[in-house]
């Protein structure tokens, strides 16, 4: 496979999952600050930092001004992080960056699946994406939120399953395991610090989280209906079985991986990536029989971000475009 | 959609498509007859079209406009830094082509190319036809698409034009004519296809009623014709073909993407290509695979730094040394330009004489050579009568339109045809034919000029002429210009099969 091929590949999936987790914890916190007696900064300040534009927001939003009425602000913190064309997070940005890395490898994706994104980038750039805004706000991060799904949904049922298909799952993975660890991180802090702790309140503050994961349900399940700190950590941490959990997304990344470049090929470029990604695999499998106390949670997921990230750019310069170290005698 | 509950309602009730349809003066209507009445092999499909409203056309032209954007069938427009993309116009009614016209079209366009495939192979060879003062060899020799550095390289399979587009008009006789031939990278088949497509979703039992050739098979034909010239061929292999693109800020992207898909070959770009040794190796995950068929859409003079502009970020250091080495075939050849230069086009029906030794099929504009004398001297006595254009140029830059022109405008192309006279040709301007369209505008069907580029293949083979083709139609009232680019959209060709 074309290296800038799978490239484009890897950056298509990192861009469907980055709208899909956007449009979710927008749509979250919007019912959270209605849900939840907080105070709203607590609400989309948290939401500002999970996205990683705290700085950006600080001085195009808050006039630099850290107790600035904007980060209390709801429709300023969703219009910044929805409409944005400078931030790289923003939805219209990742809705253009799914769009653009697809149409490059236009060839590659599926037509039922290109179509898919298509209508979803048309969607956006109409009129009728503003009004959706305007007049009915949660419809409009379903409509997101479906759209990308329905395009992961006819990748994997009208693509072949090999290579193209495995790197940008991969770009999927990854970026989910992203999204769960920062999502987790932040409010974890925010939850555990709370000025006035209120056993309700501190209930839908971890719903609103499993919600935004999609994972409410799930963990109700596994948890036999009791909400606590630790339980949902643990769960989005650990739990093999649920699909946004870190342990399954990073399980499931190597599986990818393996399948692009199987170990025992030492002869073929992608080894170091593997190799780590296999390391950290077996470390977050290790965690799940140890205690999650203090500040314990945080180091774990601040490991898991920055080993991500690590992995990411090695994936980038042993599979996604460096040069070839040489030309095999034919 | 047109179906059979809204056509049943439909009769009777509300003004047809072709109610008061006025025919265009002074050109050949391609569907009607004088008096108004359908020509005879489109009788039955008239009288299909006929029974359509225009509110039941308009509703399905903008269906089928909607999808023509959801599915990104679209050309970027160039210098639009937000990167627009357009939707190619395109009108619903269909042009009609006859079986015993297309018959014609088919023998003549194969015995056109079979010429210029010889005359490219004696040009970058023997130049016997120089020899044999056919042609003068400064028109030949003097072509801006003549590339001395390619002589005695002979390309892998024997073939030079494995894809061509020919431009055809017609007349008011209806006559058809060769306006020009295209055989660097011609472009437009993918709307061929993506236009069928459409007219099936739109008038599924018409399209059925009418008899007409399929053209989805086209990209099948053109992945056989690259393997066919494959240089590993011999050897078992299946080959490894690529269609080689610019990139996505290309305004034919969408058609580079499009054949690569339906071919289910790799798209790539220059950077992703590398030459070493004399073979060519794309550069992929699991390192360096070799390549020996490149469908290249990029122009020749981006192809090769070494060779061509070394400026160019476009190609590929060391791809034209591969390709005289025999290891790679490129399709289209390079060097191709020659054959479709402006000041060759009038030898093309000398050429079938002296290669084929047959009497030209197809008729071509009559065309003065400034050169000659005898020409220049009509050609200057007629200057606002004529078209005159300089034959290194195009996209309509350096021409004079006789009958719209100043006379500070001709007194300039006397001087300059005068100081140069290789540099100029001259025609009349010959008057297209028209075709029922839809003018969404004006809510109703009008007569708009079109014309036709048919595609052809050549493998080891021979010419292969695909049943369609693209009829590009001038969508502004008036207009003689069928330019994308310049208010021009398209239409589906259909080509009756055989009654």
């Amino acid at each position: 496979m074309i290296s800038r091929v799978a490239d484009h590949c890897f950056w298509f999936g990192r861009y469907i999952e980055r709208a899909e987790a956007t449009a979710r914890m927008l749509g979250a916190s919007v019912s959270l600050a209605l849900d939840a007696e907080l105070p709203p900064a607590q609400v989309w300040r948290t939401v500002i930092v999970v996205s990683g534009e705290e700085a950006r927001y600080l001085s195009r939003v808050a006039a630099d001004d850290e107790n600035h009425p904007a980060w209390g602000d709801g429709e300023l913190a969703q219009r910044f992080l929805v409409w944005d064309e400078d931030s790289g997070v923003s939805l219209c940005r990742s809705i253009q960056g799914m769009r653009w890395n697809a149409r490059s490898i236009r060839e590659v994706v599926s037509h039922e699946a290109w179509e898919a994104v298509n209508e979803l980038h048309l969607w956006m750039r109409d009129d009728v994406s503003a009004t959706t805004f305007a007049q009915h706000r949660e419809g409009f991060y379903q409509y997101v939120r479906r759209s990308t799904q329905l395009t992961l949904g006819l990748l994997r049922s009208t693509m072949l399953h090999d290579e193209p298909l495995d790197f940008m799952w991969l770009g999927v993975l990854l970026e989910r395991v992203n999204q769960t660890a920062r999502m987790l991180d932040v409010h974890h802090h925010a939850f555990t610090h709370l000025s006035r702790r209120h056993e309700v309140v501190e209930t839908a503050l971890w719903l609103s989280l499993l919600r935004a994961l999609s994972g409410s349900e799930a963990y109700l399940k596994r948890a036999a209906g009791r909400i606590s700190s630790e339980g949902v950590a643990r769960f989005l941490i650990s739990e093999p079985a649920f699909p946004r959990s870190i342990a399954y997304c990073v399980h499931s990344a190597y599986s990818r991986l393996c399948d692009i470049r199987p170990p025992e090929s030492h002869e073929l470029p992608g080894g170091i990536a593997l190799e780590r990604l296999r390391v950290l695999d077996t470390w977050i499998s290790a965690r799940r029989a140890e205690p999650l106390a203090g500040t314990g949670v945080h180091d774990l997921l601040t490991h898991v971000v920055d080993e991500v990230h690590d992995i990411c750019e090695t994936v980038g310069r042993e599979l996604l475009g460096a040069p070839p170290a040489a030309v095999p005698t034919a | 959609m047109v179906h059979s509950q809204s056509q049943s309602q439909s009769q009777g009730s509300g003004p047809g498509l072709f109610d008061g349809y006025p025919a265009l003066a002074g050109t050949f209507d391609e569907m009607f007859a004088e008096g108004g009445v359908a020509r005879a092999p489109f009788a039955r499909i008239a009288g299909l079209l006929a029974k359509v409203t225009n509110d039941e056309l308009a509703r399905s032209q903008a269906l089928a406009e909607a999808a023509l954007l959801h599915q990104g069938v679209t050309f970027s427009v160039y210098g639009d830094s937000r990167g627009t993309e357009k939707i190619f116009p395109f009108c619903l009614l269909p042009r009609l082509i006859a079986a015993d016209d297309f018959r014609r079209l088919e023998r003549g366009l194969q015995q056109r190319l079979r010429a210029l495939g010889m005359f490219l192979d004696d040009i970058y060879g023997d130049q016997k036809i120089l020899a044999a003062g056919v042609i003068p060899p400064d028109m030949v020799l003097g072509a801006a698409g003549y590339c001395a550095t390619l002589r005695g390289v002979k390309p892998p399979g024997g073939v030079r034009i494995h894809i061509s587009g020919v431009d055809l008009i017609r007349d008011p006789d209806g006559t058809w004519r060769v306006l020009e031939d295209n055989l660097r990278t011609p472009s437009g088949v993918s709307y061929v296809v993506e236009n069928r497509l459409l007219s099936k979703r739109m008038f599924p039992r018409m399209l059925d009623a009418a008899r007409v050739h399929r053209v989805d098979h086209y990209p099948t034909r053109l992945a056989e014709t690259l393997r066919s010239v494959s240089p590993t061929q011999a050897s078992g292999s299946d080959g490894n073909a690529v269609v080689l693109t610019p990139g996505p800020y290309n305004s034919a992207y969408f058609e580079h993407s499009f054949l690569a898909r339906t071919m289910g070959l790799e798209l790539v770009q220059a950077p992703d290509l590398f030459v070493d040794g004399d073979k060519v190796y794309c550069r992929t995950t699991r390192g360096p695979r070799r390549i020996d068929v490149i469908y290249r859409r990029t122009d020749e003079a981006f192809l090769d730094p070494e060779v061509f502009r070394p400026d160019s970020v476009l190609g590929v250091a060391g791809l034209m040394r591969a390709y005289a080495a025999g290891n790679v075939a490129l399709a289209n050849a390079p060097g191709n330009g020659v054959a479709d230069d402006k000041a060759v086009y009038p030898f093309v029906p000398d050429m079938i004489e002296f290669y084929l030794s047959e009497t030209p099929i197809l008729e071509q504009v009559p065309t003065y050579v400034c050169l000659f004398e005898d020409d220049r001297k009509y050609v200057l006595e007629h200057l606002d009568q004529m078209v005159v254009k300089a034959v290194d140029e195009s996209g309509g830059y350096g021409m004079l339109m006789g009958p719209q022109s100043t006379a500070e405008e001709r007194d300039e192309f006397r001087r300059r045809i005068e100081a140069e006279p290789r540099r100029y040709i001259a025609q009349h301007r010959i008057e297209l034919s028209s075709c029922p369209t839809w003018i969404a505008e004006r809510g109703a069907v009008e007569p708009r000029r079109v014309d036709l580029r048919p595609y052809i293949l050549t493998s080891r083979e021979g010419p292969w002429v695909l049943p369609g083709g693209l009829t590009r139609v001038a969508l502004k009232r008036g207009s003689y210009v069928v330019n994308s680019s310049q208010g021009g959209g398209s239409k589906d060709t259909w080509v009756m099969r055989d009654p």
